[in-house]
């Protein structure tokens, strides 16, 4: 890890990243004081943040892979425009040591933990062990990778089925296969192991135990240089499709207290085991009996950071910055309190409709909800098209209330006054989550969207007003008609 | 007063049901609409006003006084289409047959009447069996009340014909007069006499549809201009026809409004083949000329050795006249003669400009073409543009060969503007044939006649089949590139805009029937 | 409606229906106690089609009178047996295989050509018989919506 002695210069930042997070993260800056580098594909000549930075380049063609992912050249213009640190953002580089290694070689700071934590954190084996020694609880199952079928019919009798059976080299949901029942062990691992070859060229496996009705729970935490480490309580993500988070809240609606207290010490002490810098979020999984067990850690910020901002008062890329400065974090654990309630909605550009397929287009119209306790992260701007390159999520919906059924409600009616034409969107869908009796109780875990969602409850629903809609287009076209014409000349 | 009301309600549903519901559901049942579903499908929502509806026929023999029906048998009146008046009529074959009788045809004159008097187009719905026999001479005299107004009105506002029925007999004389006829696949016929009567004059055995249906005179005759699916396509070729024409001849069509850009199409420049022999479509030229998806042909199935049709020019309506190298080499011949010379004149009745596309390379020789007297409809064409007085361009894309040239639309005629493209060859007659006559005795001479053909057949090509002795005399305005041919039109259909000619005066000419 | 649902209605319905003029575009309706604002977006009275918007959802209604179900049920349509004479790109994207050459002979239904957006695969299929008369793009092309791509003889 490069511990700077004196404090460093951070004059200028360059944001290695698009979107709604790139323009985020330089409002910050902004407000530091700190000058702001954009960089963007030649498809994103025409996106915002590249229109809000103090300076912008160009770095390739639209595809990621030959312009945003391009480390060695992102690092380079940095150089050339005398920038003083890089902020990755979330995906794209984030989480990728090697360049971490080489902006800090090249001696721009960046922003983010150090290439060490990033290689220890991306292994789910080398994470595991990494934690042990903290007794940090984790999944019951075995706790090295194993290829072998008959050591995996044997762990799994032990710990008992269900059993998840999961690609060591796999994430964010790729390579994980659930097994029931003992019969169908061997099949299941053969395929799961030549899927994992296939796909990540590793085949190897853990065994661990399926968690059912799981709620997934992070912790946000922030270390810096000297030191410290607090963690800034929960967020709630349970709510997500196909393994991608869609709706995320905190603080969450089940969590004791105590729990808080133990997840909270559980993930600090994660963070310390790699000796972690900056900003990160530690995964856990909690059952129905409020047991937590670690799942990973993500080394950058992440997406629904905003929630935690919110009831904490905060500002995370502010930290961020402070700490990659070489300053020593000046909040403590106990200065920190919930404060509220806050509730996400990501804005996908996609159908819920059509199996939550990509929805191309052209943003006809595009006007965000705006009011006390609403705050949008927005990446986008009415005539736009949303390119085919990227993610396709539009912008980030957040609300903030005194307590959970404000923050509710509010989402709902920022929800309606938030007017998209030309492409289809999850917002339809966040209604549905909010409006939900199992969500809105709190009653729900990570199956709510396969349990409770299909494209036919969205379709009931608006059917009553379809039909509503119908009987107003015959009452104007009544109207229409008794007006009198003339033929024009 | 209630009373009298509710008499004047039950009249009028009674009209409505036409010959009773029974008729109505075996007309669907043939796949046609009644008179009364075609009107509201092709008019603008709620603009009919219906004429005389109340009409009944005054006949007392054959013991018709008994049997009467409001509307007798057509339904007329007026209304709007985006907008524009039109007068119409639609006979009802569910009434008699939709047959003829003496206040039938009032009611059809009457509305004739109206659009002379007010200057709008004709549409007449034909769907009708013929005279009402029982009505005798009084039927005889009601078409020929009808065909003479048609030819009054011929010239003066637009007519258009659809036959979406039976049409047959002296009925078929209005539609021939009437400046287009379109016919619906299937379910509509045209003939003088019908199947039965050939058949026991000549013998000839033959169905109504070989004899006179819609793809008979659609490819054979040229009765037919168009040729609809079913009726709700007919309707809605009729809506699209009208949009290109004015209201009256007093009138010129009303452009769209259309952006102007750069207009370059550059598409233009690899339409024509590298060899001179090599056929290409001229509709590939006419797409990269006109407003994306303008075009409506007219007369696609009949002599395609020529294509007319309405298209829009930024915006502007124009009528084409284009040989199509396509089809027989494009010459001109005795059918395609006559197909454009009849298209030219209904343009120019109607203050449309014309574009005329050259490729020919002649005309089509033949006992066949000589004996029907290509000599006489070749000179159709050549009259009426000569005699046209609405703006015409003329654009050589390739071979205007000797009297051809000068037929289509060239600038001794009376052409406005005439542009040819590079790959122009204006001249007498082909490299080849010029050569032939030419050079005789020197290729005779030769040790290798063929050789020296071929020798002297390129060097007159290089001298001679090119643009650029016309441009030299200015018989040519100006050799384009082809992919700045639309702009060219644009810019030129725009300064010509204001153009008055005038032919000497006279009764009228007499044009080679 | 949207092109998926159908209802029928009819002026009987509308006396049913608590609704008010609420402004030149808007109503209001009040149904089952609740308050229900609609705004027609665009409507025209001779295509008889109305965008109407309640809360987040946009309607695309088109009303059937009795002659247009009676020409539905004829089955008579407008369009020259709508023979599709250019295939146009659905959506933007990369071209990632063509599958068929100028001259090929293809039903309805056969695959033409793959075309990559937004990440997923998608396969386009003919939309009727007929002869490729001419293939606009090459593999790896970046297209734009409506683009035409594929020409059939006519």
């Amino acid at each position: 890890m490069n511990l700077k002695p004196n404090p460093i210069n951070m004059k200028k930042i360059l944001v290695a990243n698009r979107g709604e997070i790139a323009i985020r993260v330089m409002k910050t800056a902004k407000n530091m004081g700190i000058k702001t580098v954009a960089i963007f594909s030649e498809a994103d000549r025409d996106a915002p943040h590249v229109r809000f930075a103090d300076e912008a380049v160009c770095i390739g063609p639209p595809p990621s892979a030959e312009s945003y992912l391009q480390g060695s050249r992102i690092i380079e213009e940095a150089i050339k425009l005398g920038v003083d640190g890089i902020h990755p953002g979330y995906g794209f580089l984030s989480e990728n040591a090697e360049f971490a290694e080489e902006v800090e070689k090249n001696n721009i700071s960046f922003i983010g933990p150090g290439s060490k934590a990033i290689r220890i954190m991306g292994s789910k084996l080398a994470a595991k062990e990494a934690v042990k020694t903290y007794n940090i609880p984790m999944v019951p199952g075995i706790d090295k990778a194993i290829t072998d079928i008959g050591q995996a019919k044997e762990i799994a009798k032990e710990i008992g089925f269900p059993i998840l059976i999961k690609a060591s080299a796999g994430g964010g949901g790729k390579g994980m296969r659930i097994v029931e029942r003992e019969k169908d062990l061997e099949t299941q691992m053969k395929m799961a192991i030549s899927e994992a070859i296939a796909a990540f060229g590793d085949g190897s496996v853990f065994i661990e135990k399926y968690v059912t009705s799981p709620r997934h729970i992070e912790i946000q935490v922030m270390a810096d240089k000297h030191g410290n480490v607090i963690h800034f309580f929960e967020r709630e993500c349970s709510i997500q499709r196909r393994h991608q988070k869609v709706v995320e809240e905190a603080p969450s609606s089940v969590l004791t207290p105590e729990l808080r207290r133990d997840m909270g010490m559980a993930a600090v002490n994660v963070a310390r085991s790699c000796d972690y810098v900056g900003a990160g979020t530690v995964e856990f999984l909690l059952d129905e009996d409020l047991n937590f067990y670690f799942l990973e850690m993500n080394t950058r910020l992440q997406v629904e950071h905003p929630v935690t901002e919110l009831i904490t008062g905060v500002d995370l890329v502010q930290l961020q910055i402070e700490v990659a400065r070489g300053e020593e974090l000046s909040i403590e654990q106990s200065d920190l309190e919930i404060n509220g309630h806050a509730l996400e909605l990501r804005v996908y550009a996609e159908d819920p409709l059509n199996d939550f397929l990509p929805s191309v287009g052209n943003l006809e119209t595009y006007i965000l909800p705006e009011g006390e306790g609403i705050r949008v992260d927005n990446g986008f701007e009415e005539g736009m098209d949303v390119p085919i390159y990227y993610d396709p999520m539009l912008s980030k919906l957040i609300t903030y209330g005194r307590n959970r059924e404000e923050a509710m409600d509010k989402m709902i009616w920022a929800i309606n006054h938030y007017k998209i034409s030309g492409v289809q969107t999850t917002l339809s869908f966040g209604k549905f989550v909010c409006e939900h009796p199992s969500f809105r109780s709190g009653n729900f875990d990570t199956h709510f969207v396969k349990n409770y969602f299909s494209g036919d409850a969205l379709t009931a629903t608006s059917e009553d007003e379809a039909r509503l809609a119908a009987l107003i287009a015959l009452t104007q076209y009544l109207k229409d008609r008794k007006n009198l014409r003339i033929p024009n000349s | 007063m209630k009373s009298k009301n509710k008499l004047l309600n039950e009249k009028i549903e009674q009209a409505h049901l036409g010959g009773g519901q029974a008729r109505i559901d075996k007309q669907h049942q043939k796949n046609k609409l009644t008179a009364r579903n075609r009107i509201h499908y092709l008019l603008d929502d709620n603009s009919f006003e219906e004429i005389g509806i109340l009409v009944t026929h005054r006949t007392t023999d054959f013991g018709m006084e008994k049997e009467k029906y409001y509307g007798d048998g057509v339904i007329t009146g007026y209304g709007t289409i985006h907008g524009r008046l039109v007068y119409i009529y639609a006979q009802d074959f569910t009434v008699f047959g939709g047959s003829l009788s003496e206040t039938h045809a009032e009611k059809i004159c009457k509305v004739m009447d109206l659009a002379m008097k007010v200057g709008a187009p004709i549409i007449g719905l034909n769907d009708s069996g013929g005279a009402r026999i029982q009505e005798g001479v009084r039927s005889l005299g009601g078409y020929a009340d009808i065909f003479y107004r048609n030819v009054m009105a011929s010239g003066v506002v637009p007519q258009i014909s659809a036959i979406m029925g039976p049409c047959a007999g002296g009925a078929v004389y209005s539609p021939a007069m009437t400046d287009f006829t379109i016919m619906v696949e299937g379910t509509s016929y045209m003939f003088v006499t019908g199947p039965n009567v050939v058949k026991t004059v000549t013998n000839e055995e033959v169905t109504s549809e070989e004899l006179g249906g819609a793809s008979t005179h659609s490819k054979k005759s040229g009765v037919a201009h168009l040729t609809a699916a079913n009726d709700v396509q007919c309707l809605a070729d009729i809506k699209k026809l009208l949009s290109y024409l004015p209201q009256s001849n007093r009138d010129t069509p009303k452009p769209l409004d259309y952006e102007l850009g750069d207009e370059v199409r550059p598409q233009l420049s690899s339409v024509i083949p590298k060899s001179t022999t090599t056929p290409y479509d001229m509709r590939d030229v006419i797409k990269g000329i006109i407003d994306d998806d303008s075009f409506f042909e007219i007369h696609k199935d009949y002599a395609e050795n020529i294509v007319v049709g309405f298209a829009r020019l930024g915006g502007r309506s124009i009528g084409i006249v284009a040989n199509n190298p396509m089809f027989l080499a494009g010459v001109l011949g005795v059918d395609s003669s006559k197909k454009a010379a009849r298209f030219t004149r209904f343009c120019d009745c109607f203050n449309i400009p014309l574009l005329v596309l050259v490729d020919v390379p002649g005309f089509l020789p033949g006992t066949d073409q000589e004996w029907n007297g290509i000599i006489i409809h070749g000179a159709k064409l050549l009259y009426a543009l000569s005699e046209a007085t609405v703006p015409r361009i003329t654009v050589i894309t390739r071979k205007a060969y000797g009297g051809a040239y000068d037929v289509m639309n060239s600038k001794h005629i009376g052409a406005d503007v005439n542009f040819a493209w590079p790959t122009a060859e204006i001249a007498v007659m082909g490299a080849k044939g010029a050569s032939e006559i030419i050079f005789r005795k020197e290729i005779l001479a030769a040790t290798d006649p063929a050789q020296k053909l071929k020798e002297k057949e390129d060097e007159y090509a290089e001298k001679f089949a090119n643009p650029w002795r016309a441009a030299e005399r200015g018989f040519i305005d100006e050799v384009i590139l082809p992919r700045f041919t639309r702009r060219k039109l644009i810019k030129a259909f725009a300064m010509l805009e204001g153009k008055k000619a005038k032919i000497p005066k006279k009764k009228h000419g007499n044009i080679p029937l | 409606m949207n092109g998926t649902s159908e209802f029928e209605v009819s002026i009987e319905d509308l006396l049913h229906l608590d609704v008010i003029s609420a402004g030149e575009h808007s109503y209001h309706i009040i149904q089952d106690y609740q308050s229900i604002i609609a705004t027609v977006k665009s409507g025209d009275r001779e295509t008889k089609a109305y965008k109407i918007r309640i809360g987040t959802n946009t309607y695309e209604v088109v009303l059937l009178d009795k002659v247009d179900e009676l020409i539905r049920e004829m089955g008579l349509t407008v369009g020259r047996g709508l023979q599709i004479n250019s295939l146009e790109a659905p959506m933007p994207g990369l071209i990632l295989e063509i599958q068929v050459t100028a001259g090929d002979k293809v039903k309805e239904g056969d695959a033409l050509l793959i075309l990559s957006a937004m990440k997923m695969e998608n396969n386009i299929l003919s939309p009727r018989d007929g002869v490729i008369r001419t293939v606009h793009i090459a593999k790896g092309d970046a297209i734009d919506k409506g683009q035409i791509l594929i020409e059939f003889e006519a």
